[in-house]
Formats: C-alpha cells, structure tokens, sequence
C-alpha cells in the first residue's frame, strides 16, 4: 500500500472530529492532535464527521472529500478513491480552461493541476482504490513514530535515514542498498533527479549534498543521514525559476531534457565554486554531466550567461 | 546488490573492529565500493561506514603534507599548500574523474579503489582477481587499457588512480591502523604486484584503517608535474600518465639535476615509480635527450600485448613532457 502511496508522491490525511492521522509514503503514521487552525486550513469549516485529503508533494491539496455522516471510513475512503480517478481524469481539462480561484484553497489545487496530468500519475490512478482499503487498518496498526530510534541500524532489513530535502526533513525507512537517487526517486517520489547510468559516469544523477555536487547513484542513502540535499524540485522559489534554469531554457540548452537537471545542479555547484572564469574552465567543470544529444555549446552559453 | 548490514562508525577503534570481522568492508566516499556492489564484483555482508570519523584534517607541516584519510579529492586538490608544495599532486587529483566524483571520493578511497579492467567488472568474463585461479580473459583480450609493466600470467590489469602515481612519485608513507595497531607503510609497498595472487591488492591485514597519507614535500616535490593523456579531454582513466619532479642546481646556463623523481600511471598493474630512471637523471642536465634515456630505461622491460604496444612509445614522450615541464617550473 505504501508503495502506492509512494508513487504517487503524496500524503494522506485523514481528519475526524477527535483529531487525525497522517500517512506520509515511508512514515510511520502520524497522528495528529485536533487543531482548530488546522481544521480552518484544510476543511473550511466546521469539523465534518470525516474528511480525507491527499497532499502532492509540494504541499498542495490534490484531492479532498468530507462526508457529513459518520459513515465507516472504509466506505468513504473507497467512495473518495474511486473520485480520486475520475479527479485527475479532469484535471487535464482543467489545466486546459483553468476556472478562476475563489480562495487559497482553490489557488493552490489549481496551481497542482496547472502542471497537467504526469505519465506517472495517470498510470498510478488506477492503483488509487487499491489504496482505499488498506490506508485506514494501516493507520491502526502500526506502531506510533515514537517508539522508532532514528539513526540506528534496526536489523539486516531496514534502517532509519533522515535526509533534509530541499529544506524539508523527510524520515525514511530504506533498505540499506537503496542509493540516494533511488531515496529521492522512488521512496520520495522527486523523479526530477535523472538515473543516466547508474555507475557514476553520466552525471544524470547529480544533486548538492551539504552544498556540494555529487553523483548520488553511488552515494547510499544511509551514509548521507541528516545532510541537506538540493534537487531539481527545490531550486524555483514558488513559480520563480532559478536562474540557471531561466538560462538553460533561453539559451535553449537542451534537447530530450534527461541530462538537464543533472546539468542545471552541476551548473550551479560549478559557479559557486568560482572556478569558471573561461570557457574552457566551464567544460572541464561540467566533464561530469554528458549530453548525448550534444547540447554543449548551449549550456555553456547559459552558463556563461548566469555567470555574468 | 546483495544483502548486507549497515553500521556508522564512531571512532576509529569502533571502525577497526567492525572491519576486523568476516566479509567486513569500510565505506567513506562510496564511489568505488558502490560502483563495484552494483555490479555485484564486491559482495561484503558488512559495510562499516567510516565517513563520519574526524580524519578529513589536510595539515602543512614543515616537512610536508599530511592528508587525512577522509579529506576528499577536492579538499586535496584544491588546498593551497598542495598546490604549492606539491602541484603534481593536485594536477593529479584535478585530471581524475569528475568534479561530482572528486567531491565524494576520499583520500583512503582513492587509495584503495580497485582496477577498471573491464574484465574484472564483468562477471560474465573470468578473472583471477575476482575468483582466484579461475582464469583471465585480459591477456587474449582486448587490452587497450591494460599494463605493460608489472604483469603477471596471472594478471595485467593497470592500476587506475593519478593520485597515487603522485604519491609514489614522491615518497608518501601510508599509516593504518588496525586491530594489532598503528604502523606506516611506504606507498610503493601499498599495492602489490599481481604475480600468483592478482586477488591480492593491497598489503593490509583485515580490519586495517587509513588513517593518514604523509607526504614529505622536498624541492623535487615543489617543482612537480603531473601529465595525463586519454582517450577524450577530461573524465576518463589514463592511457598513459606520468608525475615528475627535478631539484635544479646551478645557473641557468649550466644546470644540473640534483634529485629527479618519476611514476608512471595507467602503464603499470600498480603506481609505477622507477628509481632507476631517477638515478639516471641524477647529474644530468635537464634536457630532452637526458629525459629521453630515461624514458628508455624506465619502458625497457615492457611487456606490451596486441592492443597496447602504443603505451610504449606515448608513456616515453608522456614522460619527456613531464619533465620538460617540470624544468621548467610551474
């Protein structure tokens, strides 16, 4: 159920009268206290008998449905996931003629939808109701976060990692194997950080660790507990894009696009590093990132091009 | 990659007891160890993770450099009394891998990462380092990238680091400690040559941590040259490298070597460091035809196969640029 949950990258809220549970893809449940602002925020209004939510993983509100009875939450989870479906069907035709706002609320689903409808949300959608049964006994039974003791190995079979994505503590629970690219790929859902190679020799994969640049398909996930890591989704400030990317996408620096994220963080890390003040100090800086459609002399222009 | 428990080391002593046990291996960058778990040639059921200990310090002393085993390539490369002191060096470390790779891998890695022979990789190929007395495809392979010095029948694959040919070059001394203690090994005894045992890499017992690399930083050392030539521009392992330094006396008209010293890379199932050719330099004047004699004695035992009789040549002029370069000065 997890894994359904961690593919289509999103929290899910369930909010009773009594308070509320939340459920994060590789978290253990959360339970949370009731909260009048809380409740204001997410259910405007009077607490209803249930309302369940799903959060995108930038914090927006993709889908909410409340039920004024206090039916079983296995039935409204169900009836709400079988919505979830015909939810995203529709949202491309929203994101076609989008409707105007009425309050933050709907700013905010609207600026979720504005991105149109992924590949791999479409595919995940219909894995939505298999989600429905399970989320609800999940929440139940497992035991609550406290009892986890972080940083420590807890077997041959899972550890503990937190990792500071894009100034967001996330707490996982990987397998040791799993590298960072996987971590941030296919626990956290932040797919914008590309698997080239896979041994380190493309570049695909590169994000900053503590500020600096590395390949993360050979780092494991465990060995970088509590740093801070900056991927291709913490770079905009809201729908301000970083200037790299400014200049990536005027200086037409890219073809297919599967390097480039790899390509802008690399960009980055090189300028700050202060060492691309010719031409050819920017491409040897950047012999780490391959483009196999031959962008090159594009990116070195908007390298330059941020540079100055 | 195959199973294994993860554990964070929190001292050096915690490291080399965990290093110590069975299937045991010690994780700092991950570049290589990751790499070579991937493709399941390394299978430790025990990672020991090391990164974490306080041995990242680069300390000028002055009689020379002392790396920390986890000070990373970047640190290394970038600090400004290696640069100084010893710019073969950082030249070394700044022509291998790429800057991602360089900010992970460490020094200790480095020192420990293991050959890029193909046939070591594959594990569809046979290779007497990965699985003892199995066979080796390299010597009837394709061998572009493999040794003409140092190999046995047993094995020929060339020892892939810059770092260390700098290093061998120029008199490091490795301390590990392990669980007997501490103790230093010269650099040019680090690695072993293949002969019987290709399986055999390095001259530590289980459990044995780098901890430090010292290099002693000598006027040879200050007026040093790293020359690298591959197969593209930038990122890719060495064809043919070479470190070289020259202590000068005399005016400039009349000068003389005092002290040569000279390794050679991607030539060599190990850093290839010849005090013969050094000796031969020693009096000479620093001149072309000096470096080219010996270049001549350092490539005589080469034993080049079908798709590297290249390296011959280009580790000769590789050589003479290097110390070309080194006359004269940074």
């Amino acid at each position: 159920m997890r894994a359904e949950l961690r593919g289509l990258g999103a929290t899910l809220v369930v909010l009773t009268p009594e308070g509320g549970v939340q459920l994060r893809p590789d978290d253990p449940p959360e339970r949370l206290r009731p909260a009048p602002k809380f409740w204001k925020t997410f259910a405007a209004g009077l607490p209803p008998a249930l309302t369940l939510i799903l959060l995108a993983p930038d914090g927006t509100v993709r889908l909410r449905r409340t039920s004024d009875d206090a039916v079983e939450p296995e039935a409204i989870l169900l009836k709400v996931l079988r919505a979830a479906g015909k939810a995203v069907r529709t949202q491309a035709a929203d994101a076609k003629h989008p409707a105007p706002a009425r309050n933050a609320l709907e700013r905010a689903r609207l600026a979720g939808s504005a991105r149109g409808l992924g590949r791999r949300e479409l595919l995940l959608t219909s894995l939505a109701s298999a989600i429905a049964l399970a989320v609800l006994d999940a929440c139940a039974t497992t035991p609550p976060i406290s009892e986890a003791k972080p940083n420590s190995a807890i077997g041959p079979d899972l550890i503990d990692v937190n990792l500071e994505i894009n100034g967001e503590t996330r707490k996982l629970r990987l397998d040791p194997r799993t590298t960072l690219l996987d971590a941030l790929r296919e626990n956290l859902g932040l797919t914008g950080t590309k698997k080239g190679c896979d041994l380190g020799q493309c570049g695909a994969c590169t994000v900053l660790v503590e500020g600096k640049r590395i390949d993360s398909c050979l780092a494991l996930a465990a060995q970088h507990d509590g740093h801070k890591v900056t991927t291709i989704e913490g770079l905009a400030d809201g729908p301000r894009l970083h200037p790299m990317q400014t200049a990536f996408l005027e200086e037409d620096a890219f073809q297919c696009g599967y390097c480039t994220p790899g390509q802008i963080l690399s960009a980055i890390a090189l300028l700050n590093e202060g060492r691309a003040s010719t031409d050819d100090e920017i491409r040897e800086g950047m012999s780490g990132n391959l483009c196999r459609c031959g962008a090159y002399p594009n990116i070195l222009a908007a390298i330059r091009r941020v540079r100055s | 990659m195959r199973h294994f428990t993860f554990e964070r080391a929190k001292s050096v002593d915690e490291a080399v007891k965990g290093g110590a046990q069975p299937e045991a291996a010690f994780l700092a960058g991950g570049t290589s160890l990751v790499d070579l778990m991937k493709l399941e040639v390394l299978t430790p059921l025990r990672i020991v993770d090391v990164s974490r200990l306080d041995l990242q310090k680069i300390e000028a002393r002055t009689g020379g450099l002392v790396l920390g085993a986890l000070a990373t390539n970047t640190d290394v490369a970038l600090h400004p009394e290696v640069r100084r002191r010893l710019p073969a060096l950082a030249e070394a470390l700044l022509s291998g891998a790429s800057p991602q790779l360089r900010n992970a891998a460490t020094v200790g890695g480095n020192l420990l990462q293991r050959t890029r022979c193909a046939y070591f990789r594959d594990l569809a190929t046979l290779c007497n380092k990965r699985t003892p007395r199995s066979g080796c495809d390299a010597l009837e392979g394709w061998t572009r990238m493999h040794a003409i010095l140092g190999g046995s029948n047993q094995c020929i694959a060339a020892h892939p680091s810059d770092m260390c040919v700098a290093l061998a070059a120029f008199d490091a001394r490795v301390k590990v400690r392990g669980p007997q203690g501490e103790r230093e090994i010269a650099l040019t005894d680090f690695h072993l040559l293949p002969e019987q045992h290709p399986d055999r890499e390095f001259a530590l017992s289980p459990g044995e941590l780098v901890i430090s690399v010292f290099v002693p930083t000598t006027a040879a050392a200050a007026r040093s040259r790293y020359v690298k030539v591959r197969d593209r521009a930038s990122y890719a392992f060495a064809l043919v490298s070479c470190a070289a330094g020259l202590e000068l006396s005399g005016g400039t008209s009349g000068r003389i070597i005092r002290e040569a010293r000279v390794a050679l890379g991607g030539v060599g199932t190990k850093p290839w460091r010849s005090i013969e050719a050094e000796r031969a330099l020693a009096g000479q004047p620093p001149t072309k035809d000096s470096f080219r004699k010996a270049a001549e004695l350092l490539l005589a035992g080469a034993q080049p196969r079908r798709d590297n009789a290249f390296k011959v040549e280009l580790a000769k002029r590789t050589m003479v640029r290097a110390l070309t370069l080194a006359a004269e000065g940074a």
